[in-house]
């Protein structure tokens, strides 16, 4: 589904935020990505999501180029960076009519997934007011749903249970572990690794933008935690 | 003080740099920041400096100088006024630091007059380009002399520093209502709108009547001055630069009373003020329905027209020049007989076709749509760039929008000037034609400012939309381009009647296409690159 291949990413001044980073991401899998604060994985999920731009080595989703066929890539794909900012001069439900219309969702498909996923994160009721009102954890809600009413190929998202409440969290992982057993595959960062080692079948571990490790959830972690094999890695224990 | 002087240089340096694009060297920035100063200078010195010898030639005979310094406070009142009531709402009140800095051991009044001295300084500039040129007239042609001491220059530098504090009390003041309207009223763009649009009106009305009131002041300027009176502070302020230390005193008075009360009266109450403006009306009983589905390229105008009517600051900025361009065009047919009067008096020299073709490039000059748009996704920009749509498309959009706007309204006003001036159909075509072209050059050229100048970090739409490098370039280097096509009409014109025509539009038209074409070929990697 996503295969990033040979792909680094130099800021100017010369800073190399990611080196040669290869990943690979099957169809109904749940890949988490985890390393410490600047380690490169903020920067390697924007490139995956076609909002940055970067000079060295391919990324392709569902056969699509990132940087050959952007739109096609885009089409099949969900992005929710760390902290969304939505139009906060929209109202809830003109912020999701509006992402619709940019994916060509039919009305009574889109009637019908915001009804779904609205009624599940308990936010129907505040689409008709102005997103200017929202609270952070609301706007989450808000950016998750306009995700899944895409129903994406693949979904990226950047530390998503930051500002969610735990039940909004528990109802996420459902969502992504369905999306999953319908074919399509999750991309996500994240700081909690008991929720990375719970939900991820894969995990890549990334260290001054380098990949470090990476495989099944179960083989990385053996006997141990991943916290352990993370700190150890990290080399802090 | 240390404290109110860290949080002054913030504000301050903040108000500096949002003129100035987000990327790029600190040296560029501070290149592009100055560069904009110099831009604001230049116009306001040249302004002030035309009405002031304007009204210096006709009243400096009679002996009735004071009158100059009582148009010009008035107008950099006003100025002030309409330059700094929307940057309250966002400086001063709806600040996105305003978290962080409340959080901090720092009194909130202090905090407040922090904001409240960045207003002043701004208005302190207008005060300064308003009243400088005033005395520079003053002491060049006036026959009393009064102009020529050290101590008239020291009165009205104590003029200069006062005027502001009027002016920011009541920007202050005016601000906290409009963000009490938006904050309190359902539909807060519409109230903040209404309140727009009276501030609008009062300044036409100055300014349309502006030349009427020089043409009588000569004969009765005793009596304006007298008419005047419900303007006591004005005149007290005018009295003192021309030598009444009193009246000087009690001007100064007069505006540094209404300041500390607003700045220690608010002051007081700013945290609460604060949030009560940050607070927005939410329900939340909304009903799902059966929703509808429209295009791509529906939605993201759709985005567009809701961004520009949804935010009066946007609005207004970008707006004025197109509702100035319908009102001519009405005013001029409703007007129809007076204006054919003046025709016919200044006779057969006067070349009615090319100056109703620059009054209209004029009010084009003044609404920049396209350039700030750009800016104003800001921290938005992400959701354009996660969609699956090409960044060629997402320009011909925004560049739409504009045109949207300004081909109507264009074409409506070049329509009712044609009758009024009663042009044959060959020059109302030119004339329409031209501006037409104009329209699509300047949106262009917006766009591709706003993409060259981006401020994507921007604290608030005011920075961008009034101070933005992008949208002050939108207007001044088409009204620079306008001038040239009026010194080629006149280079023109010694050749034939056809070349003076054909030199202003094949400029625009060459001008138009480098624009479009730049935008085509390099815009989109422009966008790919913010």
């Amino acid at each position: 589904m996503l295969r990033i291949e040979h792909y680094s990413k130099t800021y100017p001044g010369g800073k190399k935020a990611v080196d040669d980073l290869t990943l690979h991401v099957r169809p109904g899998e749940i890949y988490g990505f985890i390393g410490h604060n600047g380690a490169g994985k903020t920067t390697t999920l924007r490139a995956v999501a076609g909002v940055m731009d970067f000079t060295e080595g391919t990324i392709t989703i569902d056969g699509h180029d990132v940087k050959k066929d952007p739109v096609g890539a885009k089409r099949v794909t969900a992005f929710l960076p760390d902290n969304p900012d939505l139009y906060e001069f929209m109202k809830g439900i003109d912020y999701l009519n509006f992402i619709a219309d940019l994916y060509d969702i039919p009305a009574d498909r889109r009637t019908a997934d915001i009804g779904k996923y609205g009624d599940a994160f308990e936010l129907t009721g505040n689409l008709g007011s102005p997103i200017g009102s929202y609270s952070h954890g609301m706007r989450q809600k808000l950016a998750l749903i306009s995700a899944f009413i895409r129903r994406p190929r693949l979904l990226i998202l950047d530390e998503p249970f930051v500002g969610l409440d735990p039940s909004a969290s528990h109802l996420m992982k459902g969502y992504l572990a369905d999306l999953c057993r319908e074919g399509s595959a999750v991309f996500f960062s994240t700081h909690v690794l008991e929720v990375a080692e719970k939900l991820c079948h894969q995990i890549a571990i990334i260290k001054d933008g380098r990949l470090v490790k990476c495989g099944p959830t179960e083989q990385l972690v053996g006997d141990s935690s991943l916290e352990d094999v993370f700190l150890e890695l990290e080399g802090d224990k | 003080m240390k404290k109110f002087f860290a949080l002054l240089k913030v504000s301050v340096k903040s108000m500096l740099l949002s003129s100035t694009n987000s990327q790029g060297s600190s040296r560029k920035k501070a290149a592009t920041g100055v560069g904009a100063m110099l831009l604001i200078a230049f116009l306001g010195l040249y302004l002030s400096g035309f009405y002031s010898s304007l009204l210096m030639h006709a009243l400096a005979p009679v002996h009735m100088e004071v009158l100059v310094f009582i148009f010009m406070g008035m107008g950099a009142l006003v100025g002030g006024l309409l330059f700094t009531t929307f940057a309250v709402k966002g400086v001063v009140f709806g600040g996105r630091d305003n978290d962080l800095l409340l959080s901090m051991p720092v009194n909130s009044t202090m905090l407040m007059a922090s904001r409240v001295s960045a207003i002043y300084l701004e208005n302190l500039l207008f005060s300064l380009f308003v009243l400088a040129p005033a005395g520079a007239v003053c002491a060049f042609m006036t026959q009393s002399g009064v102009g020529h001491s050290v101590l008239f220059w020291v009165r009205l530098a104590v003029a200069v520093l006062a005027l502001p504090l009027l002016d920011t009390a009541l920007s202050v003041l005016m601000g906290a209502l409009v963000a009490f309207l938006s904050a309190r009223v359902a539909r807060g763009a519409l109230g903040q709108n209404i309140v727009m649009a009276v501030y609008m009106v009062a300044v036409f009305y100055f300014a349309f009547n502006v030349n009427g009131m020089i043409e009588g002041l000569a004969a009765n300027a005793a009596g304006v001055k007298e008419s005047l009176s419900w303007a006591a502070p004005m005149l007290w302020m005018a009295d003192g630069i021309m030598g009444d230390w009193g009246k000087l005193l009690a001007f100064a008075a007069c505006c540094v009373v209404p300041f500390g009360l607003v700045v220690f009266g608010l002051g007081r109450v700013y945290r609460q003020a604060v949030t009560a403006f940050a607070a927005r009306s939410a329900r939340n009983d909304y009903k799902l329905s059966a929703q509808s589905a429209s295009g791509q390229k529906k939605a993201l105008l759709a985005k567009e027209a809701k961004r520009f009517f949804g935010t009066p600051m946007y609005f207004w900025n970008a707006g004025i020049g197109l509702m100035m361009l319908l009102a001519a065009g009405v005013a001029a047919l409703v007007m129809q007989r007076d204006l054919q009067e003046l025709i016919g008096l200044l006779g057969d020299a006067l070349p009615v076709m090319p100056l109703a073709a620059m009054v209209m490039g004029f009010c084009l000059c003044t609404s920049a749509v396209a350039a700030p748009s750009i800016s104003l996704e800001g921290k938005y920009l992400w959701i354009l760039r996660e969609a699956p749509v090409d960044e060629n498309s997402l320009l011909r959009i925004k560049t739409g929008f504009e045109l949207l706007l300004s081909l109507p309204c264009t074409l409506i006003a070049g329509v009712c000037l044609t009758i009024a001036l009663k042009l044959s159909a060959a020059e109302g075509a030119v004339l329409v034609g031209a501006a037409l072209l104009f329209c699509v050059g300047h949106a262009a050229f917006g766009m591709l400012m706003g993409l060259t100048f981006p401020k994507l970090d921007a604290v608030n739409e005011t920075v961008v939309v009034k101070q933005g490098m992008a949208v002050m370039l939108d207007m001044f280097v088409p009204m620079a381009v306008l001038g040239v096509c009026a010194l080629l009409y006149w280079l023109g014109g010694m050749l034939s009647a056809w070349a003076a025509l054909a030199l202003p539009i094949a400029l625009l038209a060459a001008l138009t296409a480098v624009c479009v074409l730049i935008l085509v070929k390099k815009g989109p990697a422009m966008l790919r690159a913010l």
